[in-house]
């Protein structure tokens, strides 16, 4: 075979038409994508569709101009919702009886049309209004929730930082990083002026601060009773940031140097979080934290784990990538009922237990920022980047989210970062355009007698301006009784999205091996089912066969088992890093996952070197568009490769590759060993060619921040950075394409 | 004052005795009814007191040279007076002779001083450049801040006031607390900073060391930011220079105290209705204590506490949250219904062993309308030799001018001294019973020590972590039972009593001050005149008055009346002259003669009938009663009055009701009050503002002189007594009446002559009380 000739999906990730063709009025796939658009009717039919049938939600997935979610608000009528089964008003609902009853598109339950809400139909049964009314005509529609949606007031936009300032802490510059950013994003954080902020740090004591506004500087509470954790103060820990600006502005400048000198290694992680917790469990919010050492004092001390190599590939190894202390998960657990989400910045420079401390981003709609052996001198671009982001992406808070479906099938399982509150209820404290959600369907009954099948999406937030809101995605799609069209239909990013969080779950109670099996065991299975389909009538013999939407599932599938967190054994990615991806991948959105499996790989020293036949941008554009496949016989010596998976650029120098290049890139650092060297805009037409390409490469995803690694050809085992990741070779006993 | 005479009674040896001459036996002495007890100002200073630059020599006895004991000069030897060992003179003696006698050998120096090399605790750890042994003063403050906002400024510019008058180097701290305790770390510089202790929770001493990140081994450092290694510049040792964290010299942190306590709140925790504040006083004082165990051993510190409230949280809680139960008076005590007293009196005596053993004292002022738990908190302060003031608002000049006077240098200054260490030898067969007075026992047994014990007892040392110029010692002695005519050869008619005291002064000089005092012996089974003529009835007055004070704290159920009359009427049996069962011919003889008006204004006193105060004020009372010198506890029982008038010179006038006359002015000072009194005319005339017009200039100065006498009072006394100014028939005159004779009450007032008053009351007087004495005392 040629491998050459075998599909790659250099085009990154497409989102399926067939979603939208049959039924305009869906929302759009940003929103939410089924792994097949093409619904079973039955239950033999899914079992021989082999792959995962579900849909991934990206709720609040960030529209483009002009394609925002329409407001709607019923003030007079409240929400039109079905009587019985609480679906939303939406554009499948059927109007009768001249217009004065709906029936559900879910349950089939006819409803009275509220007086007020009361309009004609037209001869095709259309209500006149229709084109006024999104909630009738748009599949995603967003209501103002009036006071029955509100347990208690909207809470406000919440900040709230726990920083380790242990000496590692200190010495790594995270401090300072994280100081000066949370600083220059104070005015740009969402929900001025009702915001409020505070911050606790720690190393074997705990520190409140108390930012009360009539103070000239803030207050440090230091609390050492860890046993017995306690808030040293009613009020003022948490304050609101345009009344104490000047005393939020004042701590962040101090804070740097208010530890320069901390030699403490100690961290009273538990005791700092459940501080934080009391402080914040009145309002609920997002907590960040920054974790720099190995919780090692009070409540939810961990302990170094996997240092003990005859574990792995045992039963055992499994277990290190779960919390290794129930106060994670128990902590999660109350955090979330109080309305507070986590995000956990770790920075070791040694182990830290992402798989414990991630547990709290888990199971409260967080997510993991993972910074190994940070250096602020050559990360500080990175953190500084996502955290901004962190801080200024538009936030839903204190939400709920649940996903209807019409009679006969069922959501089974939810897979991503939540706590689910009921069966079908997930608890999200906050949640962004960053997270996506994934979950399976089955069918209830052995038969579908439906043509159509509807989803309904509904997550009900409080918007950072105070307002609560329900926000409401509405999708159909056919119910088929063919398995062909069902492939046919198939949607490689929803199936891979599903896939790796089977996955990544599966390596919490399996080794890793177990879990790269099964994927390609399932993989083996739906090429094998096709094949039957349509080998007898194409007369192909043995080669693959695979329907045209499943070409890249091969590939995929096999760069996921080469990802962090599934690859290799023991040596092949450290624990933490492993959990770290694991965390990560769980929340991401299709297309961002989809860039990670399979990044893009692009020559660039042409495109420094040649003179622009066009705009800069239309040459930038084309060049991206260029992708090489993921494979040792794409890179020539002569030339400089860039490599984006979306965390990050790692910048490939060809042995041949002129020193003309290098030099206008590198300046007099060109020669030296490239490990120490930062890359950096110099002032040459080339460096700022490339720098151009990397921050339009940058702004086409500002999820994450891609900092730019250097790799020259043959160092070693710095290249092996780079080498790794051609997932289509075979490395290291792994397969390749 | 001037026109009063001036008299020193007490001497440069700061001594005063019941009985001045001492009878042979404990049968004999026990036929005294008062007590031997001997009034010791330990560190009192006196002009003619001589300082020795060295060590004194002691004998094997552990007596030190004295000017009793008898010299050889020849032999170089002398004989110690308490155990007549003869002690050889060490060669940098060899000098002496008859002409050339040490200071201690002086026939008048019976008190010497001696300056003490240096032998710091920590001798390893010498320092550059600063004296081994002087370790500075330290003044860790601790305020309560649930208080009004009024009273908490009150007691903030206090608080500044002191630290600005504080010596450079002395080392001060601060630590607030209501609800939570908060230890501000003062050497932090980047902002204020604290330590935070909540107030509901029992906290040890090593506890508290480990959360401030001072234990020595143990855990690494918490949160120890700017840690510096090696000796601190302030003289405390390396191991122990954490503690400069929260301990900085005065000069360094004026300005950081300052603005902390500009940005002191009230405490911020909410109070529910119907409650009480939370206040964690027994926490606070556990914290600041534990933070001072820092310290090496005996560096002389002091915790300078102002509290507006009783303890309502945690440990040495004094009363309920619930505003509705009242705090403790002295009838709940009585019935037992005062369900957290024993408790708290518990936690404060555990609080008090804590500082006594780091050296460390408690000085607490206490603001506040209602009870703060001072009966309780007693023990803590009492033992540590500590200050206390109590006073109604930190506004007050009762606490202002006290708190101030602390921290004053110069002629006006108290004279803080730390680190003291009492002992006593005496003559064989003079046994200790124990001691009255700001100290705790050392429990240092010997043969000088009685089986019978009161107040602190069963040992010859005590502790004073804190003493001052006025700090006064009651010592109770006893004489052995054994009969001493069975041991010829060691009859001697003199007996001898040495007390050494050894201090550290505010400049962190080790003294020691050595008096030696000798009284003979005599038999009274013989004659009891010797013995009548060296009876001091003052001393014997305020040993009465702290006997009793001290049974009524310690014995349940005794009745202090009963126990001063009947033993009042087996003194007079004892000692007076008269016919049997004639009351008509009882006679004392004038040594004695005034004793019975002592006890009869000590049953009326407010040590005696305590139901007309606070438990809290009967504590304080007797605070001060037992830490002041003879003279002025003689005050606190009976009252001086002084009246004013154009006739005549100030003068003394009787303690009766009679005293009060429409054209006088009185001056009565009863120690914790002082009242000018004027009466009905003479505030006539000053309404009119005669005093301002040249003709009457006579009656500007009439008016003055009493006020320039209260001021000398008030200048020379600690606490500053409260000022009470008021006219005949005026709301305040009831200060002055309380005090006085009741010889003309509403049941005889008709044959009281116009203008004077007429006190309400059914006490006897002091006529009734004569009578009835009288007739007991001569029954057969
Ligand atoms: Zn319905
Ligand atoms: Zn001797």
């Amino acid at each position: 075979i040629d491998s050459k000739a075998l599909p790659r999906p250099l085009d990154g990730d497409v989102e399926p038409t067939s979603f939208t063709e049959m039924f305009p009025l869906n929302c759009h796939p940003r929103y939410l994508r089924l792994t097949t658009s093409a619904i079973p009717n039955s239950q033999s039919l899914t079992s021989r569709w082999h792959l995962p049938l579900g849909a991934v939600v990206c709720p609040l997935a960030e529209a483009p101009q002009g394609g925002e979610v329409p407001l709607v608000n019923f003030i007079s009528t409240g929400i039109i919702r079905c009587r019985r089964c609480r679906t939303y008003i939406n554009p499948y609902v059927a109007f009768t009886d001249t217009g004065r009853k709906w029936r559900c598109n879910i349950c089939s339950l006819l409803n009275d049309v509220p007086g007020d809400y009361y309009a004609p139909l037209d001869a095709n049964g259309k209500r006149i209004d229709f084109d006024q009314r999104p909630e009738l005509s748009a599949g995603s529609v967003e209501f103002v929730a009036p006071t029955e949606y509100m347990v208690r007031p909207p809470m406000p936009p919440l900040y709230f930082f726990l920083i380790d300032v242990s000496l590692s802490a200190v010495r790594s510059g995270m401090i300072e990083v994280v100081a000066q950013t949370i600083r220059s994003c104070l005015d740009d954080l969402p929900g001025f002026p009702r915001t409020q902020i505070g911050f606790i740090t720690y190393d074997s004591t705990i520190h409140f601060y108390n930012m009360k506004s009539s103070l000239t500087q803030p207050q440090m509470m230091v609390v050492s009773d860890l046993d017995d954790i306690f808030v040293p103060l009613p009020d003022d820990l948490l304050v609101n940031l345009s009344e104490s600006k000047t005393v939020v502005e004042t701590f962040l400048d101090s804070l740097p140097t208010m530890f320069q000198d901390n030699m403490n290694v100690e961290s009273a992680f538990g005791p700092a979080l459940k501080s934080a917790f009391m402080v914040m469990s009145q309002l609920g919010g997002k907590l960040l934290i920054f974790q720099n050492t190995l919780p090692s004092l009070g409540v939810g001390r961990l302990k170094l784990r996997g240092d003990d190599v005859r574990v792995y590939g045992t039963d055992k190894e499994p277990v290190l990538r779960t919390p290794d202390d129930p106060f994670y998960k128990q902590m999660a657990a109350d955090l979330t009922k109080y309305q507070i989400g986590v995000n956990v910045y770790a920075f070791n420079d040694k182990y830290t237990d992402v798989a414990s401390l991630g547990t709290l981003a888990k199971y409260t709609g967080g997510q993991v920022y993972h910074y190994p052996a940070f250096q602020s001198a050559f990360h500080n671009e990175k953190l500084r980047h996502e955290l901004a982001r962190d801080l200024t992406r538009e936030t839903a808070w204190e939400a709920v989210m649940r996903i209807r479906c019409g009679k006969g099938i069922r959501f089974t399982s939810y897979h991503g970062n939540f706590m689910l509150r009921s069966t079908d209820l997930l608890a999200l404290p906050a949640v962004d355009c960053d997270k996506a959600y994934a979950m399976q369907l089955s069918l209830e009954e052995a038969l579908l007698t439906t043509q159509t099948v509807y989803f309904q999406v509904a997550l009900l937030y409080t918007a950072s301006c105070g307002e609560r809101r329900i926000r409401v995605h509405t999708a159909a799609a056919p119910v088929v009784t063919d398995l062909g069209e069902m492939y046919r239909r198939a949607d490689t990013g929803a199936v891979m999205s599903l896939f790796s969080r089977l996955a990544i779950e599966k390596t919490l109670s399996y080794k890793l091996e177990d879990a790269r099996t099964a994927v390609q065991q399932r993989i083996v299975k739906v090429l094998r089912e096709y094949r039957n389909l349509y080998a007898v009538q194409h007369r192909l013999g043995g080669r693959i066969i695979y329907p045209d939407s499943l070409k890249y599932l091969l590939l995929y599938g096999l760069a996921l088992c080469k990802s962090t967190a599934l690859r290799g054994s023991y040596a092949d990615a450290s624990l933490d890093e492993r959990s770290a991806a694991g965390f990560t991948m769980m929340a991401l959105p299709v297309k961002s996952l989809l860039k990670l499996l399979y990044p893009s790989l692009l020559r660039v020293d042409e495109f420094l070197v040649k003179p622009f036949m066009s705009s800069k941008d239309a040459e930038v554009e084309s060049i991206v568009k260029d992708r090489l496949p993921l494979t040792m016989d794409s890179l020539d010596s002569r030339g400089l490769y860039l490599f984006d998976d979306g965390f990050r650029f790692i910048l490939w120098f060809g042995r041949m590759l002129s020193p003309d290049v290098s030099k206008n890139l590198l300046g007099q650092d060109f020669a030296t060993d490239l490990s120490r060297v930062a890359f950096s805009e110099r002032d040459t037409e080339m460096s700022r060619r490339l720098c151009d390409l990397l921050k339009k490469l940058r702004d086409s995803d500002p999820s994450y921040y891609q900092l730019c690694y250097l790799v020259r050809q043959g160092e070693q085992p710095r290249e092996g950075v780079l080498l790794v990741n051609l997932v289509d070779d075979p490395l290291g006993g792994t397969n390749g394409y | 004052m001037s026109e009063m005479a001036v008299t020193d009674p007490e001497g440069m040896d700061g001594v005063r005795m019941t009985w001045n001459v001492w009878p042979r036996t404990k049968v004999e002495a026990s036929k005294c009814v008062i007590p031997l007890a001997v009034s010791i100002a330990p560190i009192r200073p006196h002009q003619d007191i001589p300082t020795l630059p060295y060590a004194p020599l002691r004998c094997r006895c552990t007596a030190s040279l004295n000017p009793f004991a008898r010299v050889d000069f020849s032999a170089k030897h002398w004989m110690c007076p308490f155990c007549f060992n003869r002690n050889q003179f060490p060669p940098h003696y060899s000098q002496i002779s008859e002409t050339n006698l040490p200071g201690e050998l002086y026939p008048q120096y019976t008190t010497v001083q001696y300056t003490l090399n240096p032998s710091p605790p920590m001798q390893s750890q010498t320092m550059e450049g600063s004296s081994p042994n002087s370790h500075p003063p330290v003044f860790l403050f601790v305020l309560d801040t649930c208080m009004i906002e009024e009273e908490l400024g009150y007691a903030k510019s206090a608080l500044k006031q002191a630290i600005g008058l504080l010596p450079d180097n002395a080392l001060a701290g601060f630590v607030s607390f209501g609800t939570q305790v908060q230890v501000h770390e003062l050497g932090f510089s980047e902002l204020s900073k604290v330590y935070v202790f909540r107030g509901s929770k029992e906290i040890s001493k090593d506890q508290v060391m480990e959360q401030l990140g001072l234990s020595i081994p143990g855990r690494r450092v918490a949160g120890a930011v700017g840690l510096q290694k090696g000796p601190m510049p302030n003289g405390f040792p390396g191991s122990h220079s954490a503690i400069t964290r929260f301990l900085l010299p005065a000069s360094e942190c004026q300005y950081t105290l300052d603005s902390v306590l500009d940005e002191l709140q009230r405490d911020q925790w909410p109070v529910a209705p119907g409650s009480r504040q939370l206040r964690c006083t027994g926490v606070a004082l556990t914290v600041a204590a534990g933070l001072l165990g820092a310290f090496p051993q005996s560096s002389g510190a002091r915790i300078v506490a102002l509290v507006g409230g009783p303890c309502t949280e945690g440990p040495g809680t004094i009363v309920s949250k619930d505003l509705s139960d009242p705090v403790r008076s002295h009838k709940d005590l009585d019935k037992d219904a005062a369900p957290f007293f024993k408790k708290a009196g518990k936690f404060y005596e555990g609080l008090a062993k804590q500082l006594v053993n780091q050296g460390h004292v408690l000085d607490l002022f206490a603001s506040a309308l209602d009870q703060v738990g001072l009966a309780e908190m007693k023990v803590a302060v009492e033992r540590t030799g500590g200050l206390v003031v109590l006073s109604e608002s930190f506004g007050h000049s009762v606490f202002k001018d006290s708190f101030r006077r602390v921290f004053e240098d110069g002629e006006q200054s108290l004279g803080l001294c730390s680190n003291g260490t009492l002992e006593i030898v005496c003559t064989k067969d003079i046994k200790i019973q124990g001691l009255f007075g700001p100290c705790t026992s050392l429990d240092q047994k010997g043969t000088g020590v009685s089986d019978t014990v009161i107040g602190e007892g069963g040992t010859t040392a005590w502790k004073m972590c804190g003493l001052d110029k006025s700090t006064c010692l009651t010592v109770l002695f006893d004489l052995s039972s054994g009969d001493k005519a069975s041991t010829p050869g060691t009859v001697n008619p003199q007996l001898y009593l040495q007390f050494r005291t050894s201090f550290q002064n505010l400049e962190g000089q080790s003294m020691l001050r050595v008096t030696t005092v000798t009284r003979r012996w005599i038999d009274t089974a013989v004659s009891s005149e010797d013995l009548i003529q060296g009876f001091d009835q003052e001393t014997a007055a305020v040993v009465m008055a702290r006997m009793v004070s001290f049974k009524m704290e310690t014995e349940d159920g005794f009745d202090a009346t009963r126990w001063l009359d009947r033993s009042l009427i087996r003194f007079c049996s004892q000692f007076g002259d008269y016919r049997k069962d004639d009351p008509a011919s009882f006679t004392l003889n004038p040594s004695l003669s005034l004793f019975p008006q002592f006890m009869f204004n000590l049953r009326r006193s407010q040590f005696v009938q305590v139901f007309n105060n606070s438990p809290d004020e009967t504590a304080y009372f007797r605070m001060l009663l037992n830490r002041e010198n003879i003279s002025n506890a003689a005050v606190m029982i009976q009252p001086s009055l002084i009246s004013y008038s154009f006739n005549s010179l100030p003068q003394p006038a009787l303690l009766d009701v009679a005293s009060i006359a429409m054209d006088k002015i009185l001056l009565l000072d009863s120690y914790f009050s002082i009242v000018i009194f004027h009466g009905m005319t003479i505030a006539q005339w000053r309404n009119m503002g005669y005093h301002n017009q040249p003709e009457y200039q006579a009656f500007g100065q009439l008016l003055l002189a009493p006020h320039d006498d209260a001021r000398m009072i008030i200048r020379e006394r600690f606490p500053v007594p409260r000022l009470v100014v008021c006219d005949q028939h005026g709301s305040q005159a009831r200060f002055l009446l309380a005090k006085l004779n009741p010889s003309a009450t509403h049941s005889n007032s008709h044959d009281m002559a116009a203008g004077s008053d007429v006190i309400f009351t059914d006490d006897v007087s002091l006529q009734v009380f004569i009578e009835h004495l009288q007739k007991l005392a001569v029954q057969s």
